[in-house]
């Protein structure tokens, strides 16, 4: 709140005439157009743009050479004039007062001198440490040619390059010479002469640096932009487009792969062509380590080129055509034909050559494909991109880890679950099970096995239906008997009816015997039941009557007959057979009623008899 | 390494192998220089830039072998890599035709760009393989002859026929040397061939942004 209210304070003390335009056209003004309301400002500003263009525009006709191109006044083109007029400017302006025509003849060291920067000091320092070990005459003359060089080059610094390079050229080729035939350097060695020769080099590049690398006269700039835009938008192509054996998800790899690139990108920075060159040797050796890595065997061109190609690329180096070009104009030229780092220097070039025309063939692709990476509608499937850093690697694991851990724990619920509903369908399955079992075996508590008495007086024998009464029949015996024949001989003809009859006819005493056999008795009640029936109630009432009676029988037998009891297993079994049973004394109790009937005819006397022997047995 | 310029005191000769890829450069030059083969115990990082001193009729002769990629991918790259260069070995693969037709290829476009001074050799590679041959031995040697190369028959397997075509490229790079020599005076011609390495720079370098903008 205090420092609100301090604040609010303070801006009451602006006068409101501080805040109008400073023209005093009444509207208010604004700093940043310097207190100018902003038509002022723009009237100001303007008119003093113009009047700028126009003086330069003079400036530059003056002095407008005829080979220079200059149809687009594009950024770049802007510049490179700012540079060579600020050179030509300050040249001028120094020495115009005094003597405006003698330009060529100034020495122009002084400025160079003015600003020589802590490399040219070193490389200075390094060659006169080097001069000193020499003999005092010999590192004079020396030291003579080569300043002498320099200022002769510094005084036409706006000389084509190409020029340039064949003066130093030129220059080298002549200090050579020199060493290897004036009297001066007679009695030195040839490692020493070599020695010289390349502090030579590396002193005159260190002090020309800054006028001959990508020197305003030329369109260096230019390509150097143009290899950027290049690379930068061939960032998709990878190791598999290359077909190159470099597994950048290894550690170590990836840090070969780091400084191969770093050292690529050093080569900016150094000045004296052999120390680019250095770098770019230090590059291709981390290459061949890393290829040697995936491969056990020394690296061939085949696997190099591809590589070095990649690790460009990857690094996008600055001003990389400024620096080849500084190279292939300024090395001396036995280094750049025969030696190691000539060729990884050639490699080099053709890595950038081979950037430069890259097509969709020379990836084996096809159009569309290539079209579709540069519009970037299609991103090619890389997995080592993903790896760009550490720290991304190391996430990018965990994260599948973790994506692996999400899975197993899923799946270990959903079998937790499973188990679950196993365990609980289990007891389900289980309870409906036992009580099927209960519905089919009822839990009957049945009364303790009682020898039956046959002959005694039981309280079971009231619930049965009394016994028939066999009725002779007069009348009506003849016709419902021929009917009933008929029908035997066609469906029934059975044996076991006929038997039955037959046993019940000719065997009557065994009958009783049998009777305390279950099977054999129900047979035999069934008979005796048809029997009763169709004596007591003639043929009309036959079919009818005594099935109903039937179940019951069976029923009570059952009860009594302890061998019909089943066991558990065999519920369902004796259910059938029950049914069985109870269909087999339908159909027999209409068979041997028949048959009964049929033979009762015949034999009425003996029936009569047997029937209250069976009747009696039962009971 | 030696950085001198002094040319007179030993020959230093570039040498490039050209060829396909897989018809077996590296082993051939791998052999040379190491006399290994398929081994574990070869000395050198890599086997793409190779140095090999050599003492032919007392003088002394240093080659450099620069092995190039062999891709046709990288088959425009070509002239960048033999740009100066004083002999050529062109490598074919005895059991593929399309090698020893790529060598063809490769012989006329070195004739074009180099003319006669680069010496040439044509090595048909891996004659272990001797059953296996597509390439008629007859009509490579004579294929040589018509174009004034030599023709040997290699395997790097076996190290045979190596040493011979490494012996008689030298020498042949040596007499071209001492016949420049002889034309002219050397100082001369050696400052004009070095301009020359800048000219001849610029031109594929200028061609190819050309194409790219």
């Amino acid at each position: 709140m205090a420092a609100l209210t301090s604040r609010s304070k303070k801006s009451i003390r602006f006068e409101e005439s501080d805040l109008l335009c400073k023209n005093g056209c009444g509207f208010y003004g604004n700093p940043s157009w310097q207190g100018f309301c902003s038509k002022c400002w723009r009237d100001v500003y303007q008119n003093a743009k113009q009047a700028q263009v126009r003086a330069d525009e003079q400036k530059h006709k003056r002095r407008l050479l005829p080979g220079v191109d200059a149809p687009s006044f594009g950024k770049f083109e802007e510049k490179k004039k700012q540079q060579t007029d600020k050179r030509k400017n300050t040249v001028r302006s120094i020495f115009r007062k005094s003597s405006p025509d003698t330009q060529q003849e100034v020495p122009p060291d002084r400025t160079i001198v003015r600003r020589a920067s802590i490399e040219t000091q070193h490389a200075g320092a390094e060659f006169a440490a080097f001069l000193r070990t020499l003999k005092k005459t010999t590192a004079l003359d020396a030291s003579k040619q080569v300043r002498g060089f320099v200022e002769r080059v510094q005084n036409m610094a706006d000389a084509p390059i190409d020029d340039l390079s064949e003066l130093v050229i030129a220059f080298y080729q002549a200090m050579s010479e020199r060493v290897k035939t004036h009297a001066l350097y007679r009695d030195m060695s040839h490692e020493t002469a070599d020695r010289l020769l390349d502090f030579v080099e590396r002193y005159v590049m260190t002090r020309l640096y800054r006028t001959v690398f990508c020197p305003p006269t030329s369109d260096d700039e230019d390509r150097d932009l143009a290899i950027q835009d290049r690379i930068r938008s061939l960032h998709w192509i990878n190791t598999f487009l290359l077909d190159i054996a470099l597994n950048e998800t290894e550690d170590s790899m990836r840090k070969l792969v780091d400084q191969a690139i770093t050292a690529v990108i050093e080569m900016d920075s150094k000045r004296a062509p052999q120390d680019k060159l250095l770098c770019i040797t230090r590059c291709s050796k981390h290459i061949f380590e890393a290829l040697r890595m995936s491969k056990d065997a020394p690296a061939s061109a085949d696997e190099f080129l591809p590589a070095l190609i990649y690790i460009v690329l990857k690094a996008n180096p600055p001003l990389l055509q400024s620096n080849i070009l500084y190279i292939t104009r300024f090395a001396n030229p036995t280094r750049l034909m025969t030696g190691e780092a000539g060729y990884y220097f050639t490699n080099l070039c053709c890595a950038v050559a081979f950037i430069e025309k890259l097509t969709a063939d020379s990836l084996s692709m096809t159009l569309e494909e290539y079209e579709g990476y540069m519009s970037g509608a299609i991103v090619p499937h890389d997995p080592s991109r993903q790896y760009n850093c550490e720290d991304l690697a190391i996430m990018q694991e965990n994260v599948t880890t973790l994506a692996d851990l999400h899975d197993r724990q899923q799946r270990l619920m959903a079998e937790a679950m499973q188990l679950q509903q196993d365990m609980s369908n289990f007891s389900l399955d289980m309870s409906k099970e036992i009580n099927a079992v209960l519905q089919r075996t009822p839990l009957v508590i049945r009364p303790s096995k009682v020898k039956v008495d046959l002959d005694a007086e039981t309280t079971d024998a009231d619930l049965l239906p009394p016994p028939l009464q066999p009725i002779i029949m007069s009348s009506v015996s003849s016709t419902p008997a021929v009917q009933i024949k008929e029908i035997v001989s066609v469906n029934f003809a059975t044996e076991p009816s006929n038997k039955v009859s037959q046993e019940l006819v000719t065997e009557p005493a065994n009958q009783q015997e049998t009777a305390k056999d279950g099977g054999a008795l129900v047979e035999s009640e069934t008979s005796r039941i048809a029997s009763e029936a169709g004596l007591a109630n003639g043929s009309d009432v036959i079919v009818g009557s005594p099935t109903d009676n039937v179940p019951d029988v069976v029923e009570l037998l059952g009860e009594n007959i302890p061998d019909i009891v089943p066991a558990d297993e065999n519920v369902s079994e004796m259910a059938v057979a029950e049914s069985a049973n109870k269909n087999v004394i339908n159909n027999e109790l209409d068979t041997e009623t028949v048959g009964v009937v049929d033979v009762v005819n015949d034999n009425i006397t003996n029936v009569e008899s047997t029937n209250k022997t069976i009747t009696g047995g039962a009971v | 390494m030696a950085t001198s310029s002094s040319g007179a005191r030993d020959n230093s000769f570039k040498i490039v192998l050209l060829g396909e890829g897989a018809v077996g450069k590296t082993s051939l030059v791998l052999r040379y220089v190491e006399n290994k083969f398929n081994d574990k115990h070869i000395t050198t990082l890599q086997a793409s830039f190779l140095n090999k001193k050599l003492n032919i009729h007392g003088k002394r002769v240093n080659l450099a072998i620069w092995d190039t990629a062999g891709q046709e991918r990288f088959h425009a790259l070509g002239p960048i890599y033999y740009r100066d260069s004083n002999g050529a070995i062109l490598v074919y693969d005895i059991t593929d035709e399309d090698s020893f037709q790529k060598v063809k290829s490769w012989v006329k476009e070195l004739r074009k760009m180099l003319g006669s001074d680069i010496a040439l050799c044509i090595a048909g590679n891996k004659i272990d393989l001797e059953k296996d041959r597509h390439v008629p031995a007859e009509e490579a040697e004579s294929y040589a002859k018509s174009v004034g190369a030599k023709h040997f028959h290699t395997s790097a397997k076996l190290d045979k026929g190596i040493e011979e075509l490494f012996l008689d490229l030298s020498k042949r790079m040596l007499e071209k040397a001492g016949e420049v020599e002889q034309k002219a005076n050397g100082t001369n011609r050696s400052t004009s061939a070095r301009r020359n390495v800048v000219i001849v720079d610029d031109e594929p370098e200028q061609k190819s942004r050309g194409c790219c903008s």
